[in-house]
């Protein structure tokens, strides 16, 4: 089927970018990979008027790291770009597994980061990561540039904390604590392509006192953060009984639907597993 | 509102007036009457359309065609000829790894990719770089063997 008719737009500067939404906001779509946003239109899913090619604006292709500012990646780059790169691969182990999983290669040329936490699909692979690295989401509209905690970001099925005039400039991730390692698993169907059934990030950290982070994909309305890991690894025990007393929490701290893929009883059961696995990964329990 | 666009197709400069929701793959079957490219899902899922934007594989069913403007576009007849296969198209007619042939056009350009840049890749590499692309009849085995059988005429160490 054809795509709809729409106006396309390509700004060349994030200026540009601000002034065209600042006018068309509510009837423009931004269009990055558009791995999403082309097949949204497709089925008559959304309908801009006009979307908007953020691709040409150099300001937004930058992938930056530095000891003190911790991780930038700018709303054009794409997932391949992510899995090149050898800080993200030593040290945001979670967001570079997360993204090698993540569709195929030839979709990862196109697809970026912004773009999968804009989406906003509770299965969205980047989120997890996102929210055990703490990231923070840079909104730029013609107000002005703010902040917004990625456990603040995701609103609802598809829905964002943005408003219809904002876009996402850049993701930025702080340095992780020293010592950190982070992971992410996802269960699928098929050992190729798939959406997650359950996905789950950890990120492990211990220099005098446990920092232990659980996020999940696929297993509630948004991806989550369950709090209630890092109080399983406060109190005494062996390490083998902190992990089982975190397990136990991941229940409680979602809530899975049946849909396709699979029913709610099964994801909740493998969520728990998957979190036993990615912290057992991380601890160097084998 | 229709734009002009000009591209490189194949190794020859086209110019081309399209409307911003014609998708390349359109354009490529139907203008360009070039039709190993193929119309599969349309969602891609599948890896039918694949062909090589700049030397990068990109599925032509999730590219606005006005988005190539000033491109390199690359395609399954632009690699090799009847006369003179490339080493992959060879390959696979050799090992029996076309049956239907639908996929035949988006594997080798995959595996194509992967090759030019990891010249003796892995059974495991081989198998990651066609994971986008569905094929229905074949079965993967022999397909995974004409990637194999290229990467050493292609100059690659597997025995
Ligand atoms: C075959 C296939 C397989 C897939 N597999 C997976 C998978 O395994 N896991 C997964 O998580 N996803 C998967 N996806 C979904 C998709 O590829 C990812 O979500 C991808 O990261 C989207 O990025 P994009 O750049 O293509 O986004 P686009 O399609 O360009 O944009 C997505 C949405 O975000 C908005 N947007 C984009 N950039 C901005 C910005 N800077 N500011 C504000 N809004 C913006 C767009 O308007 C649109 O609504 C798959 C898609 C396909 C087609
Ligand atoms: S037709 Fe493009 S991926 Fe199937
Ligand atoms: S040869 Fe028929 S789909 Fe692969």
């Amino acid at each position: 089927m054809p795509l709809p008719e729409f106006d396309y737009i390509r700004p060349k500067s994030v200026e540009e970018l601000v002034s065209i939404l600042a006018k068309h906001g509510s009837e423009a779509k931004l269009m990055a990979g558009g791995t999403d946003l082309l097949v949204l239109m497709r089925d008559r899913l959304v309908r801009p008027r006009y979307v908007v090619d953020i691709k040409g604006i150099g300001e937004l292709q930058g992938l930056s790291w530095d000891e003190g500012r911790g991780l930038t990646i700018g709303a054009a780059v794409t997932l391949n770009e992510i899995i090149a790169s050898e800080v993200i691969r030593e040290r945001f182990g979670a967001l570079w597994s997360a993204a090698s999983e993540l569709a195929d290669p030839t979709v990862r040329n196109r697809a970026t980061l912004v773009g999968n936490i804009c989406n906003a699909s509770p299965a969205a692979d980047t989120a997890p990561a996102l929210l055990v690295h703490n990231a923070e989401v840079e909104a730029v509209s013609a107000k002005g540039s703010r902040k917004i905690p990625i456990e603040d970001f995701f609103k609802g099925v598809k829905r964002t904390a943005l408003g219809p005039d904002e876009f996402v400039k850049a993701v930025h991730l702080p340095n992780p604590p020293d010592g950190a390692k982070s992971w992410y698993l996802k269960w699928k169907r098929t050992w190729g392509e798939d959406l997650a059934l359950v996905g789950v990030a950890g990120l492990v950290a211990n220099s005098g006192k446990w920092i232990v982070r659980v996020a999940l994909s696929s297993v509630a309305p948004t991806p989550v953060l369950v709090a209630e890991i890092q109080n399983a690894f406060e109190g005494g025990g062996t390490l083998e009984e902190k992990i089982e007393k975190a397990a136990a929490s991941i229940p409680g701290g979602i809530c899975p639907i049946t849909d396709v893929r699979c029913n709610a009883e099964y994801r909740t059961h493998v969520a728990a597993i998957l979190t036993k696995r990615v912290l057992r990964k991380l601890l160097g329990l084998g | 509102m229709k734009k002009e666009i000009e591209f490189t197709i194949n190794g020859k400069s086209r110019k081309l007036t399209v409307k911003p929701n014609e998708l390349l793959l359109n354009v490529i079957r139907e203008d360009l009457g070039l039709t190993g490219t193929k119309y599969g899902c349309g969602t891609g899922e599948c890896g039918a359309c694949t062909v090589l934007i700049d030397e990068e594989p990109v599925l032509s069913c999730l590219t606005l065609a006005i988005t190539v403007d000033k491109k390199k576009v690359t395609t399954i007849e632009g690699i090799g000829t009847d006369e003179n296969p490339h080493p992959l198209q060879q390959a696979f007619v050799e090992t029996g790894a076309v049956q239907c042939g639908f996929c035949t056009p988006g594997m080798i350009l995959s595996a194509k990719t992967l090759l030019d840049k990891n010249p003796n890749p892995t059974e495991d590499e081989i198998k990651r770089a066609i994971e986008g692309n569905l094929c229905r009849c074949t079965g993967y085995i022999k397909i995974i063997e004409a990637i194999k059988l290229a990467s050493v005429r292609m100059g690659g160490r597997r025995k």
